[in-house]
């Protein structure tokens, strides 16, 4: 593993206002492994996203993205460098078809390269185009769904959607965030299916937020578990589970939640 | 000539912008709702306090306590009730609903008033007296004492009571507010009253120096905007000093341009250049409050390929139909004509890719003029002269783009708006347009002669038109504009540069606009600036917002409402008050549009969220459980705290 291959953070801080949200956090998505970010409610996970990707000001640390210094990109550059996202509030184009959804997210790619590419483009990307798309919905099992619009989808299949539209990009790290929240235990496996069979085809990293301790347990390689904005702990999924501090931060905050929020509970903690 | 009067005009006209701008920077900052017919509850306010004082025959202290203690904070809470009803709605349609509020108070009072302006006598006491060799009328002392007054107040109720520290924390974050023991309805309801009063007030103390003009009266508090972009739409005591900078800054340049005819319509232009400046060269600055929360409905039925071609089929048939059935009423169908390209090209502006421009008929008046000029003195060809002028108003839509690159949603729509008001005051009386004397002759080509051939020639120009952005809708431009609309956030995310696309689609607007322009001149053969008013802009928004869906299908409606339907109303009262009732219907269709009411379904849901007392909703109960005690915040820390939950 080398360093310039993925996502390396180093020393990250994200302040809001007087509220540190994240501080002194390093850590490394490399490609050609699928990495856990974990955490309670609260922990800064989704804000260290955004400041990977671009939408938050980091106040302090780094950000290297294949090698490049991306600290001070927007993200649209950063995308371009081969990073995609999903969000935990999906993102999806709701008026438009899951199609044109999956479509776009290699079309998006393309068309900030250059200037005209929000226009046209050559015959060969066009294949390319087509190929990613199909191969994107074959992967995450949408193809019944193509003309439907986004929109008026169940949550579950939102998900899918968001999902083979990172794919279809041309993308060699993924970001995903908390794909799971929403979805019933059985969607959720198929999730956890879909993302191995990504792994073993592909030449990608993954980098995965997420509260559901079942998925993560049964496709992360290595661990990285936040709390309160600081590093906790790091490490492979059984010394993480073996872990005193981690279940501890997990079941002091984690005892007291309303059992109908069943999505948010740590399945498998 | 000593300079001196002219600021104490400025000071005491600054101070009556700032009341009224410390007012819309309130109820912006706490509803997340800017209020466009903020002026005209000034306007309204005005004639409410004509009707009680010269009609009733009231003492005027009586009737302003009235207006301003019990007409404005009525009101307030008639705004806020909207405002509830979209609470989840779009940044456009939250736009839409207020400037369709907006043409519907001035609609109204022309309906009930008649538009000529009404002599409004000065009820404050008028006597002068002398302070460094310049008179001061009693009057504009008593303006300017009452706007430090109100303001300062303002300020100390913001920074020391509890409700007004709890008003901080309501917009990014009510349901945490909520969680505090604060109702955050109930604050927006006491900032909603306030801001509305601050309104009435402005309103009466602005009347005696302009007179009953509805629209002067409706617009004139628009100069509220440029105080309350230097306030940053946000800090009341900038937004006062913002106040008096338009006013002295209006009154010396009354000063200095006065004996040049040219520049004539700078002193009333000093705001909008305040503001197109603050939101071009400041725009980093500005942060939009409450512009998250949005929900775009989705329409699952659409028609089929064939259904679609049928209907294409049926319309150009109707189309080619009509000049052998309406008689010598043909030239309305070729303007309305026009008005479907420009419509069907601001429909791509806000439909298509989301982004809301006010000054479309100012696009569109560029087209004309350089159609007229191309056409007739440079002898360009009929077809190329009209290409020519889309091409015109290309770089001109590139210049509303600039500010649109950073800002979008509300400071785009003021910036266009301003942009429209400073082309159509700087602009239009420019030889390269219309020119001072006004009128330009527009040509028709040279086979098509009569009425009824250049009927046919708009008709194929429309059909070209309409085909091309029906190919740019389906293409990967149209693609990346409605996923614009739909989720900017996601797009750039994935790599596409955001700024580039916006800027693409103000330039295929206008030039799509500029042609549409160009077609309207040779209907009558001369065209002049009065044919585009600027306010004319906001009206073409509210028809198109009311005309449904789907590019074609609304632009065509949108005609038929705008131009034909006028033309066979004989009732002049009826006619007036069309702009009103498109106004109040966009306003309801806003409303609609996010789930506010529609649907018996809807209607309930509407209900339950303006109910007058209401409930915390489940979200805000969830929360309580997962968030760690410490991590609850107060109200003032509420968007930092939102920021660490999502």
């Amino acid at each position: 593993m080398t360093t310039s291959e993925g996502l390396v953070v180093r020393d990250l801080a994200v302040r809001f206002g007087g509220l540190v949200a994240v501080s002194g956090l390093s850590f490394e998505a490399p490609v050609g492994r699928l990495t856990g970010l974990i955490g309670p409610n609260g922990a800064g996970k989704t804000t260290t996203f955004n400041a990977c990707c671009g939408l938050v000001k980091p106040s302090g640390g780094s950000v290297h993205l294949f090698g490049a210094d991306a600290s001070h990109m927007n993200p649209a550059r950063r995308a371009r460098l081969g990073m995609g996202r999903t969000f935990q509030r999906l993102e999806l184009y709701d008026t438009l078809t899951v199609a044109e959804n999956v479509r776009l997210g290699r079309e998006a790619a393309i068309s900030g390269q250059r200037l005209m590419g929000q226009l046209y483009s050559s015959p060969r990307e066009h294949r390319d185009i087509e190929r990613a798309t199909a191969h994107a919905m074959e992967l995450c099992d949408i193809e019944h769904l193509a003309q439907s619009p986004a929109g008026s989808l169940s949550t579950g299949q939102r998900r899918l959607v968001e999902l083979a539209r990172v794919l279809a990009g041309p993308y060699r790290l993924l970001l995903l965030d908390e794909p799971s929240s929403g979805l019933d235990s059985s969607e959720s496996r198929r999730f956890g299916t879909i993302l191995r069979r990504v792994m073993a085809e592909r030449d990608i990293g993954i980098l995965l937020v997420e509260h559901d301790m079942a998925l993560v347990s049964s496709i992360c390689e290595y661990v990285y578990v936040l709390d309160f904005g600081k590093p906790l702990f790091q490490g492979t999924m059984d010394e993480v589970l073996a872990s005193e501090v981690v279940v501890e931060a997990y079941l002091g905050s984690g005892a007291d939640l309303p059992a109908a929020d069943d999505e948010e509970v740590l399945a498998g903690v | 000539m000593n300079i001196l009067p002219f600021v104490v005009v400025g000071i005491t006209s600054g101070s009556i912008y700032a009341l009224a701008a410390t007012g819309l920077v309130l109820t912006y900052k706490t509803s997340g709702i800017f209020n466009f017919a903020h002026g005209g509850v000034a306007a309204a306010t005005a004639y409410a306090f004509f009707e009680l004082h010269h009609h009733a025959g009231l003492p005027w202290p009586l009737a302003a306590a009235l207006c301003v203690l019990v007409f404005g904070p009525l009101a307030g809470l008639g705004i806020e009730l909207l405002a509830r009803g979209l609470a989840t709605a779009t940044p456009t349609a939250k736009l839409v609903a207020t400037i369709g509020l907006l043409l519907g108070i001035e609609g109204l009072a022309v309906v009930l008033y008649g538009s000529a302006a009404k002599d409004f006598p000065q009820f404050l006491p008028t006597a002068t007296f002398k302070v460094a060799g310049v008179f001061v009328g009693i009057d504009q002392l008593i303006v300017v004492l009452v706007a430090l007054v109100g303001v300062a107040g303002l300020f100390a109720f913001f920074r020391f009571t509890r409700i007004g520290v709890a008003m901080q924390g309501v917009v990014d974050s009510s349901d945490l507010l909520g969680l505090t023991g604060t109702n955050p309805t109930a604050v927006r309801r006491v900032a909603w009253m306030i801001g509305c009063s601050f309104a009435a007030v402005s309103g009466l103390l602005i009347a005696p120096s302009i007179g009953l003009d509805p629209l002067l009266l409706t617009l004139l508090v628009v100069q509220a905007y440029g105080a309350a972009a230097i306030g940053r739409f946000s800090s009341l005591p900038l937004t006062y000093v913002g106040g008096l900078v338009v006013g002295v800054g209006a009154a010396l340049a009354t000063r200095f341009t006065s004996g040049y005819l040219s520049l004539q319509g700078l002193p009333s232009s000093v705001p909008f250049l305040i503001l197109f400046g603050v939101l071009l060269f400041r725009g980093r600055l500005l942060t939009e409050v409450g512009s998250q929360a949005t929900r775009r409905i989705v329409t699952a039925a659409r028609f089929t390929a064939g259904q679609r071609r049928l209907g294409i089929g049926a319309a150009l048939a109707i189309a080619a139909l009509i000049p052998s059935v309406v008689g010598t009423k043909i030239p309305v169908y070729t303007s309305a004509l026009a008005f479907v390209v420009i419509f069907a090209s601001l429909g791509l502006l806000v439909r298509t890719s989301g982004q809301l421009s006010l000054c479309h008929i100012g696009f569109a008046a560029v087209g004309a003029a350089a159609f007229a000029h191309l056409a007739q003195d440079h002898g360009l060809p009929w077809v190329l002269a009209v290409v020519a002028a889309g091409l015109v108003a290309i770089p001109v839509g590139a210049m509303v783009a600039i500010p649109a690159i950073r800002l979008s949603g509300l400071y785009l729509a003021l910036a266009s708006f301003g942009f429209g008001i400073l082309l159509e005051r700087l602009g239009y009386s420019r030889d390269v347009m219309f020119g001072i004397n006004g009128a330009l002759t527009a040509p028709r080509p040279s086979i098509a002669g009569g009425d009824t051939a250049y009927y046919y020639v708009v008709l194929a120009v429309l059909a070209v038109c309409l085909a091309s952005m029906a190919l740019i809708e389906r293409s990967r431009l149209g693609r990346l504009l409605r996923a614009l609309a739909d989720s900017p956030l996601a797009l750039s995310t994935a790599g596409t540069s955001v700024n580039v696309t916006r800027v693409l689609v103000f330039c295929l607007s206008a030039f799509f606009a500029g042609v549409g322009g160009a077609l309207i001149g040779p209907v009558t053969g001369s065209i002049n600036g009065t044919s585009f008013p600027s306010f004319a802009s906001l009206i073409l928004v509210a028809v198109l917002v009311i005309a449904g869906s789907g590019l074609m299908r609304s632009a065509v409606l949108a005609a038929a409402a705008f131009i034909v339907v006028p033309s066979y109303i004989e009732n002049a009262t009826f006619q007036e008050g069309l702009p009103a009732i498109f106004g109040l219907a966009a306003m309801l269709t806003a409303v609609a549009s996010s789930g506010g009411f529609g649907a018996a379904g809807r209607l309930a849901r509407w209900a339950q969220a303006t109910a007058w007392r209401t409930r915390r909703s489940p979200v805000t109960e969830r929360l309580r459980g997962l968030v760690p005690d410490e991590m609850l915040p107060t109200p003032a820390d509420g968007r930092v705290a939102e920021g660490v939950l999502s």
